[in-house]
């Protein structure tokens, strides 16, 4: 049935191909790289340094106490007072402050008598997940800052002192544990994602590209004409290309931990089985696509799109899955970039190894014999026309 | 000569059109890149619109409650969605660390023995949180959530113990905290994302279909009629820059009104026409980029590897993903180098917040000069090619 050296010369007619194109040749190892460093070193998760501007209508000891939690905070950058509330929301519209704080008149007047007085925070909603997180750190400034308030106040009327007084407002102290990053380093998190998003879009890409090539150049015609079986063309025609993303794994897995400092604390055998097995995965995908298009535009376009956004939003690269909603859960289901993050995640900063992680292999071993399957099947050595 | 001019400009025209109507051919033609554009300015911006929500949403928590009280239990009851989501009490900490592994649950919630006894008696005590920040960035807003829920607990049982209500807090000197969250009240993460992915499309487009349409004239060696022909470099430019133009136009007006305004409710706020003038200046700053692409390869496959070369410092350095506040010093002044960074400031401005010229002068300063200067410089490239040529 399948011939290994019809296979051999095949694959290695493509390498030949390849390697004659320098430009290529030097662009498949270059991009992931590339796209590895900016995305790295660009995609900055924290919420940090918000720029915010403040009317303070009270300017009292009080007012101005109150605002230095938010300036000497490192989550927020003050750009200075305004004089009216109508000033600030051209600042707003046009992006220099995402947050303003407004303190009425009365603030310390109010407060010194006993008696509640409003703040009141605007906040820039055009990036929903970023305001959210803002509101987050205003309501827990505001929290500590009525704690403090309230013990004040009890550690006054109840003549007990102030200690006992913070200790009777928040008689629940919340211990927090950070397990397997702890310092919460987000650039880990984003570094070990990166492998996955990586080695999703650029194997189709690099796939797509050189199948669609032979068909629209018509040197395709050549295979249709020789004795070689579908399989064997599949098989080696696509050789190069997964030995070319397999080298990529070992530089992207480098690049995360050397220059990124993420940690890998999982089974480095495991991992190369299970990127493999993914990278098998992928190219497959770029074989189907080849298949169902027949300009190398159409290719780039089609392979770009149905990777980048589902390996972004439902691979729980983002969110994780379960958070999802069900219609989403599903599709992260029938995508293989959810497995994938699960086996990058484990091994770089969970260290979990395959007896936790087998489940996922075992879905992207289906998932990649399933498309290779779909793709033979759809390969006609007859064209219709 | 006051007879000629118009001639040769009539002329001019003319052969414009009919290359403009020769390029929407081809491109028609091709049946399968019609679909991927369709599904790009529908499906795919649909897609990316549903069901994804970047905040901390329903996750899950498994309880180890060694207390089994009325406090214990009502200490578990507050961490429900939309933040948190039960997943169920386990008896030990193997059990739950089980769970943390496999990726079950994201935190687990351990309640001391004597939680309500000492709730009761007044003294300090301490539940511990386990959280998975694997996710650093959800990390910290689980740990952040669950710090107000757990102070607002413990606040709420302070007052009951010393017989105060939730009316007795009117007064206490406290602060009252008002927050408005301003374009975005609900902070609706479709209308994020919709907008995001819709740019990110027509940046994609636009950058790729001219350098294709090009490029493939070089593979092709249809490059050579166009040089015999008596055409000039920007009458073989310009029609096939014009005709993505008119698609990528019509999508993005399909997608504004069927997918952004029909589908998610995005409000807009600002003039729709301002907002499709922008665009067209965009698409054509781009194309620039698309051109100058296509001048440096000899085929396709080199083209689509250099258009993702460009498209990503271009894609990264635009703010969708790290806003300039958050960027690192060097990065952060790159940005005024990204066409798509004053595309998103005035996308999101006129449509989200409803700004107009008034406010966004500069960055439509700063896309045309950046625009008008790429353009010249794909002009400039392809005359040089052709030039070589002869």
């Amino acid at each position: 049935m399948m011939n290994i050296r019809r296979i051999r010369v095949l694959a290695f007619k493509e390498w030949r191909e390849i390697l004659r194109d320098r430009l290529f040749f030097v662009l498949s190892f270059v991009v992931p790289s590339v796209l590895m460093l900016v995305f790295g070193y660009g995609i900055i998760l924290d919420v940090e340094k918000l720029p915010f501007a403040v009317l303070d209508q009270d300017r009292s000891e009080m007012s101005r106490d109150y605002l230095h939690q938010f300036m000497s905070s490192r989550y927020f950058d003050y750009q200075g007072d305004v004089h009216s509330e109508q000033a600030l929301s051209p600042l707003i519209a046009d992006s220099k402050i995402r947050l303003a704080i407004i303190i009425p008149e009365n603030f310390q007047k109010n407060l010194i008598a006993g008696r509640p007085s409003p703040v009141q925070t605007l906040i820039d909603g055009t990036f929903p997940f970023r305001a959210q997180t803002a509101k987050g750190y205003v309501i827990a400034i505001n929290a500590a800052k009525n704690a403090e308030l309230m013990a004040k106040w009890i550690a006054q009327k109840q003549g007990v002192t102030l200690e006992q007084a913070r200790a009777l407002v928040s008689p629940v102290r919340l211990e927090l544990r950070y397990l397997y990053n702890q310092e919460l380093n987000s650039r880990w998190s984003v570094a070990a994602a990166l492998v996955m998003f990586i080695l999703m879009v650029s194997p189709p890409f690099l796939t797509a590209l050189g199948v669609v090539r032979e068909k629209e150049n018509g040197s395709i015609y050549n295979i249709y004409t020789s004795t070689v079986s579908r399989g064997e063309f599949l098989i080696g025609k696509l050789l190069p290309y997964i030995g070319i993303s397999i080298i990529n794994v070992f530089i992207l897995w480098l690049m995360a931990t050397a220059l990124f400092g993420a940690p890998f604390k999982g089974d480095p055998l495991f991992f190369i089985l299970a990127s493999v097995v993914y990278v098998v995965c992928t190219t497959g995908i770029g074989l189907f696509v080849s298949l169902v298009v027949h300009t190398q535009v159409a290719a780039m376009i089609m392979t770009a799109i149905i990777t980048v956004v589902p390996s972004v939003l439902y691979s729980g690269l983002l969110v994780p899955v379960s958070s999802l909603e069900a219609a989403a859960q599903i599709e992260a289901h029938l995508f293989p970039a959810m497995y994938y993050t699960n086996i990058v995640l484990g091994s770089f900063i969970k260290g979990v190894g395959f007896e936790v992680l087998w489940v996922d292999l075992f879905m992207l071993v289906i998932y990649a014999s399933g498309l290779w399957l779909l793709s033979f099947f759809l390969f006609r050595k007859t064209p219709k026309a | 000569m006051s007879v000629q001019l118009p001639k040769k400009i009539l002329l001019w025209l003319r052969r414009l059109r009919v290359l403009t109507a020769k390029e929407l051919l081809q491109l028609f033609r091709d049946v399968a890149l019609m679909f991927v554009i369709v599904y790009a300015f529908t499906m795919d911006i649909y897609i990316a619109g549903s069901g994804v929500s970047l905040q901390l949403n329903k996750a899950g928590i498994a309880v180890i409650d060694n207390d089994h009280s009325i406090a214990s239990r009502e200490l578990i009851y507050q961490f429900r969605p939309p933040y948190f989501r039960l997943n169920g009490e386990v008896l030990d900490s193997s059990t739950a660390m089980r769970l943390l592994d496999e990726g079950q649950v994201m935190a687990s919630l351990d309640i001391p023995p004597k939680f309500q006894q000492h709730l009761m008696e007044g003294r300090q005590t301490a539940v511990q949180l386990q959280i998975d920040t694997s996710n650093a960035v959800l990390g910290t807003l689980a740990a952040s959530y669950a710090g107000q829920i757990v102070g607002k607990y413990g606040l709420d049982a302070a007052l009951d113990r010393a017989g105060l209500t939730a009316e007795s807090l009117q007064v206490l000197p406290r602060i009252e905290d008002r927050h408005r969250v301003w374009y975005n009240p609900n902070q609706n993460d479709a209308w994020f994302f919709t907008i995001a992915e819709l740019m990110t499309v027509i940046t994609v487009l636009s950058i790729v279909l001219p350098a294709a349409a090009t490029v493939r004239e070089k593979e092709r060696g249809t490059i050579e009629q166009l040089i015999v022909s008596p055409l000039s470099p920007i009458q073989i430019l310009l029609p096939k820059v014009l005709s993505m133009i008119f698609v990528i136009l019509l999508g993005t007006a399909v997608s504004i009104f069927l997918i952004l305004g029909l589908v998610f409710d995005v409000p807009f706020k600002g003039s729709l026409p301002l907002f499709f003038a922008v665009t067209l200046l965009y698409v054509f700053s781009t194309a620039g980029i698309g051109l100058v692409a296509a001048t440096m390869s000899r085929n396709l496959a080199q083209v689509g590897m250099l258009t993702i070369m460009i498209l990503a410092p271009v894609i990264l350095l635009s703010g969708v993903w790290t806003p300039p506040e958050a960027m690192p010093p060097g990065l952060r002044q790159a940005m005024y180098f990204s066409p798509l960074y004053y595309y998103i400031e005035m996308g999101y401005g006129i449509l989200l917040k409803g700004a107009g010229l008034d406010i966004l002068w500069d960055s439509l300063l700063g896309l045309t000069s950046l625009g008008g200067f790429i353009f010249t410089f794909g002009v400039w490239r392809f005359n040089g090619v052709l030039d070589e040529s002869h």
